[in-house]
């Protein structure tokens, strides 16, 4: 009976000892790493900022599959739109995914009209539909009931070429009006087109950038030669979206991946190679890029294995709420989330078979602090929730957006203790210090968070005030200092003189 | 006393480079335990340097500060530009040999020493906007080398200055390819290494 028992206390013990060999469970439920890039371009693990919750399928909608969905937009009311281009039709639900319709088809005319190959969905504020049918070559808009009202032919323009083949891929709609339009093989920007749907002009094309190899080559080419090159062109854009404050986000997957392993190592801040910018009403780029490197996704760049190159930004998304934005990396299923000041706050997701992971990612949008991912292969929507952790992130940047800074730094102060290597949070507590004149804490933390600007601002505050507290005690040595020189000087001004004679005459001898 | 005296006189030829370097050559001022000393000196500058600098001013990543390469990124470019040096002033006519080389490149460092030394510890107490003294001081204490390395060269070897000029750029070439065949005996000596090692294992494997 003994012998039994303590038999059954040794096999207990193991399969407990098995257990507690198997790494944590939070770790191993999520399929994917959340990290940051910290100042010398590492990644740092951090954890978890969001959480998937919940996987939509149409099935769950009660409306069969979605097949090859391309586009997914939240309204302003919380309705979330998903383009299900495979069925040509709209799904809309509520921000419960509770199904309130589906728009399969509308009147044109009297005439029953249906999309082709929609990619790209916006609604406006009062709810209009405006869906970019890209095979079809129109933009359409339907009410709020989906009833049709008019649809938007290619644009006309004398500088538009006769055999330009309109294909709409996405587009948005200002609060005036005017339309923003992606079309593919468009590499002058966007297509600007006023409220009435006639052509305005094409706006915000990137600045082309001048290779001088390049140039050097195109020189010498014959002119056979020269046809055949690639054109110093503007990059083509692939995605837009805009904020509450009317500027137009663009990302592009066009940039040479040299020209960005450039950007990212000079950490500069030109919008030349930028894959994301930030346009105005003039389609100049206002993104700011103050981070350590400038939001182009991935730091470190693979280069060998299956997935190499750089991140591939296809969609972008703003929180109007606390002023943040994620662009979401087609390539590696990666979201990417920046601040309004271009800091990166935390990368989540993977490609994968899992729960939380993606197949084909192609549209990310904020439903409230929620973020949605459409995935084009598998034709379904992955929720994510934020979690404690990424919501103290987005507490202090929103409290320091609008000027709470001691607030802020109370919220990097919790950061700091889920995750201690932060560097954002070391930097927001710097700037609180800063402005409550205590420099050298102030200088302490920045130094932990590698903000060499910060803490040389906070270091010659902290300078002057040791130089005012001893100022009698510095103008004393340099004064006995300047005192030494010169007698050690003099001295030996003596006694060189002798010994150059000396010398002198050595060599005369010689 | 000598070993101090020849110490001292960097002072001299940093300052009067031609009368310097002459007297360094031919009335046997210098040393090669002072140019050895002065080679010692600056591989701590550059060591304290890369360590202490302020944090401001110090673009180095501490976790990888490594002593062996600090002084490896010293010896290394001085004694091969020595060696080119000496190759192509031996075909060309110069009269210095490879000790003279030596020493007069090492004398000619000093600059480096007594400039970037003293930064280290300017360099924490200025900030970024007082920083563009703190650069001029490093580039002045670079082309101050080069100048002395020039001159140097120019009264070791008895060149004009055209001359001198024109041996200094044959032997930056010469550094480069003689880096060059060192990759190349490496990389040959890697393949070979391997080689023999596969035979090895593929022997072991079969037996």
């Amino acid at each position: 009976m003994k012998a039994k028992l303590i038999r059954c206390l040794v096999l207990a013990l193991i399969i407990a000892g098995c257990f507690a060999c198997l790494p944590p469970a939070a770790q191993a439920r999520l399929p994917y790493h959340t990290y940051t890039y910290d100042y010398w371009g590492d990644v740092v693990y951090s954890p978890a900022a969001y959480l998937p919750n919940r996987l939509i399928t149409g099935e769950d909608l009660g409306i069969g599959t979605l097949r090859t969905p391309t586009d997914l937009f939240v309204g302003n009311d919380g309705k979330v739109y998903i383009l299900d281009a495979g069925n040509g039709r709209i799904v809309v639900t509520n921000d419960r995914w509770e199904l309130v319709r589906v728009i399969d088809g509308f009147e044109n005319n009297g005439v029953p009209d249906r999309f082709n190959n929609p990619s790209g969905i916006f609604v406006t504020e009062e709810g209009h539909i405006y869906v970019a049918d890209t095979d079809n070559g129109r933009l359409v808009e339907l009410n709020p009931e989906g009833k049709f009202v008019r649809e938007i032919g290619p644009p006309q323009s004398d500088i538009i070429k006769d055999d330009f083949i309109y294909q709409p891929t996405k587009l948005v709609v200002d609060r005036a009006g005017r339309i923003y339009v992606v079309a593919r093989h468009v590499n002058q920007g966007l297509i600007e087109l006023m409220p009435d749907g006639t052509f305005r002009s094409y706006m915000g094309a990137s600045r082309v950038a001048l290779n001088m190899v390049d140039y050097f080559w195109k020189m010498i080419a014959t002119r056979e030669q020269r046809e055949r090159m690639a054109l110093f062109v503007p990059t083509e854009y692939n995605n837009l979206c805009i904020d509450e404050e009317g500027f137009i986000f663009v990302t592009t997957s066009a940039l040479n991946e040299w020209d960005i392993q450039r950007t990212i190592d000079s950490r500069s801040e030109d919008d030349r190679y930028a894959p994301i910018r930030r346009l105005n009403l003039m389609g100049n780029d206002i993104l700011r890029r103050r981070g350590y490197f400038p939001p182009v996704g991935d730091i470190l760049i693979a280069r060998r294995g299956s997935v190499r190159g750089p991140s591939m930004l296809v969609d972008v998304a703003v929180d109007d709420t606390v002023r943040v934005y994620s662009v979401l990396d087609r390539r590696r299923g990666r979201i990417f989330t920046y601040d309004s000041e271009g800091n990166l706050l935390y990368v989540f997701g993977a490609i994968g078979e899992r729960f939380g992971n993606f197949r084909n990612p192609v549209a990310l949008d904020y439903l409230d602090d929620k973020i949605l991912v459409l995935d084009y292969e598998t034709g379904t929507v992955t929720e994510f929730t934020v979690t404690a952790y990424g919501r103290l992130i987005r507490d202090a940047v929103h409290l320091h957006f609008i000027g709470k800074y001691d607030e802020a730094a109370a919220c990097w102060e919790e950061v700091l203790l889920q995750n201690a290597n932060y560097e954002m949070a070391y930097v927001g507590i710097g700037r609180a210090f800063l402005r409550q004149r205590k420099f050298e804490e102030a200088m302490k933390n920045f130094k932990l968070g590698n903000h060499r600007k910060y803490y040389s601002r906070a270091f010659y505050y902290h300078r002057r005030e040791v130089i005012g507290r001893n100022f009698g005690l510095i103008v004393g040595v340099l004064a006995a200092c300047f005192l030494a020189l010169y007698i050690i000087i003099r001295v030996r001004e003596k006694s060189q003189k002798s010994a150059y004679g000396e010398y002198q005459s050595e060599v005369r001898e010689i | 006393m000598k070993y101090l005296d020849s110490l001292k006189f960097a002072f001299y030829v940093i300052f009067h480079p031609f009368k310097g370097f002459w007297d360094l050559k031919h009335e046997k001022r210098g040393s090669m335990s002072a140019a050895l000393t002065f080679l010692v000196l600056l591989i701590i500058t550059y060591i304290l340097r890369r360590q202490y600098t302020g944090f401001i001013f110090n673009e180095n990543d501490p976790k990888e500060l490594n002593v062996f390469i600090e002084i490896i990124s010293v010896l290394l470019p001085f004694f091969l530009w020595a060696t080119a040096n000496w190759c192509i002033t031996t075909l060309m006519d110069g009269e210095g040999s490879y000790r003279d080389i030596v020493i007069a490149t090492a004398y000619a460092l000093v600059p480096l020493i007594l400039i970037n030394l003293p930064l280290v510890p300017f360099s924490r107490i200025i900030n970024m906007e007082e920083g563009a003294f703190y650069y001029f001081f490093a580039s002045v204490s670079v082309l101050w080398t080069g100048a002395l390395i020039l001159a140097g060269a120019s009264v070791t070897h008895q060149y004009t200055m055209t001359k001198t000029v024109f041996t200094s750029i044959l032997s930056v070439v010469g550094m480069g390819l003689m880096i060059f065949i060192g990759l190349l005996v490496f990389s040959l000596l890697q393949q070979m290494i391997s080689f023999v090692y596969t035979i090895y294992r593929e022997i072991a494997f079969r037996l």
